[in-house]
């Protein structure tokens, strides 16, 4: 990831406040703006504030702060003057614009008759996350995830921000590509949030392999079905199962053939077992890896690798 | 001899006027028919392909030929490739200076190139509305010129026909 890629993340008014920011690159993790707050970024897992000058500060009191009005124009600025266009994403709390970065979003909610969120107004709080690609995250999982030169379902399990969906993208990208522990294989991705392949214009901005076919924008449980139907995938891949028509389109895929490779929110497997829309699944044994992940100095580790029966391979 | 040429000369510039005057006429009536395509393609593809702005100059660029396929890529180029300046800025800048030398009458530029102003609507219905005003009164200039033109171009015919005779015989 280059600079201008973070900097083209801001108006070019206030882009000179940033540059020193940018020049963190794939140390950069998350650019919070609150509105009346201090500026704050996370890198290498430690967290900094800027001040007005754009310089790097450890101090609280030397920070600079956003208005109101900034973060207006920073939101029309991501999302190409065009919210209209995020108007389901804005629904939902965040957005993800070019390049597969995350903002994430809250201010003040508006619902409808029914109750359900209809959209949301005066949006004060940012969090950009900013997407990384990192070739050979996933080497060191390689050799644990494949069995006679098959892969084999894996299910990456972290809480957030610990880098699942980077290790996602680059294991995407080995599988289709093929390694040394099995040929390459047909991926199907449902991206959702457009995060894993960071598509723009119908074309992914992140390298997922030769043999990888993106669903952009798609919900999970829908997409995985459409794609199973229509593109023949060997390998299916989504990012945070999060509901029980997320479980249940897993197990259709499993029933097809489809060897899964997906990613969810939790601190252990014992946390992932007792989300109700799981328990089923991982005791019906459909993933025949759980990969836990933590964060050890500010990097993504693997702690613990399970079998589909919930014993450590490795610790 | 001479006197015949001169008549003649003087029959065929009038005449010319009056055929340039038409044909501006005519190209002012083909621009508004293309303004209006221009607006329409933009509201339908904020209203089913809920692409955004500088992705509908993209397509826009990719439809259009001459001065608006140069207007509308640049535009693109400015907002999403370069990211140098906010959209509204760009787009304003853009289309003043694409619709500077077309036969267009104050108001409908300015229709055109204030369209931005009319930015930022959350939901794609807000946003379309916007659009199709602007729309809607393009397509009914273009309705009232094309009407007129018939008329018009005899008249300016005529009256061109008239003026180099009047003008023939005064001289004479």
């Amino acid at each position: 990831m280059c600079e201008e890629e973070i900097l083209c993340l801001f108006p070019e008014k206030c882009r000179e406040r940033w540059r020193e920011v940018a020049g963190l690159k794939e140390r950069l993790q998350e650019i919070r703006l609150r509105a009346g707050r201090p500026f704050m970024i996370l890198a290498d897992n430690r967290e900094y504030f800027v001040d007005p000058r754009g310089r790097i500060v450890d101090r609280q009191v030397q920070a600079g702060s956003p208005t109101s009005e900034e973060l207006e124009e920073i939101l029309k600025h991501l999302c190409g003057y065009s919210l209209y266009a995020f108007a389901d994403e804005i629904r939902q709390g965040f957005l993800t614009v070019q390049g597969g970065h995350r903002v994430g979003l809250a201010g003040q909610v508006i619902l409808d008759d029914g109750g359900r969120i209809k959209n949301m107004k005066y949006i004060r709080y940012l969090n950009i996350r900013i997407s990384h690609q990192i070739r050979g995250a996933a080497d060191p999982l390689m050799p644990f995830l494949f069995e006679n030169g098959h892969v084999l379902s894996t299910l990456l399990i972290s809480p957030p921000g610990v880098g699942k969906t980077t290790l996602l993208r680059d294991l995407i990208r080995q599988v289709s590509e093929g390694t040394a522990y099995g040929p390459g294989v047909n991926v199907s991705v449902v991206d959702e949030r457009s995060e894993i392949a960071g598509s723009y214009l119908g074309v992914a901005r992140n390298d997922l392999g030769i043999r990888t076919d993106v669903l952009d924008g798609c919900p999970k449980a829908e997409g995985m079905m459409r794609l199973i139907r229509s593109m023949a995938p060997q390998v299916l891949a989504v990012d945070e199962l999060g509901s029980i028509e997320d479980a249940q389109a897993l197990q259709t895929a499993n029933g097809c053939g489809c060897r899964l490779l997906a990613t969810i929110h939790g601190g252990s497997l014992e946390e992932v077992k007792n989300k109700d829309y799981m328990r089923y699944i991982i005791k019906e044994g459909l993933f025949e890896r759980y990969v836990v992940l933590g964060r050890v100095r500010g990097r993504c580790r693997m702690e613990d690798i399970y079998d589909g029966d919930g014993k450590p391979c490795i610790k | 001899m001479y006197k015949i040429a001169g008549v003649l000369f003087i029959l065929a510039g009038c005449i010319g006027w009056g055929s340039g005057k038409i044909g501006q006429e005519k190209e002012r009536i083909r621009h508004l028919k293309t303004l209006t395509y221009i607006l329409g393609q933009m509201r339908g593809e904020i209203s089913y392909g809920m692409s955004t702005l500088p992705e509908i100059c993209l397509l826009l660029a990719e439809l259009n030929d001459g001065c608006y396929e140069k207007c509308f890529r640049r535009i693109y180029e400015r907002t999403q490739l370069e990211r140098t300046a906010p959209f509204p800025e760009v787009w304003a800048a853009e289309i003043k200076s694409c619709l500077e030398g077309l036969p267009l009458k104050d108001d409908e530029r300015r229709t055109m190139e204030e369209l931005p102003k009319s930015l930022n609507f959350r939901e794609e219905k807000g946003q379309a509305g916007r659009v199709g005003q602007a729309e809607a009164f393009l397509e009914d200039r273009y309705r009232q010129a094309e009407e007129a033109c018939e008329n018009r171009s005899k008249m300016i015919r005529s009256v061109s026909i008239l003026t180099g005779l009047l003008l023939a015989i005064w001289l004479l």
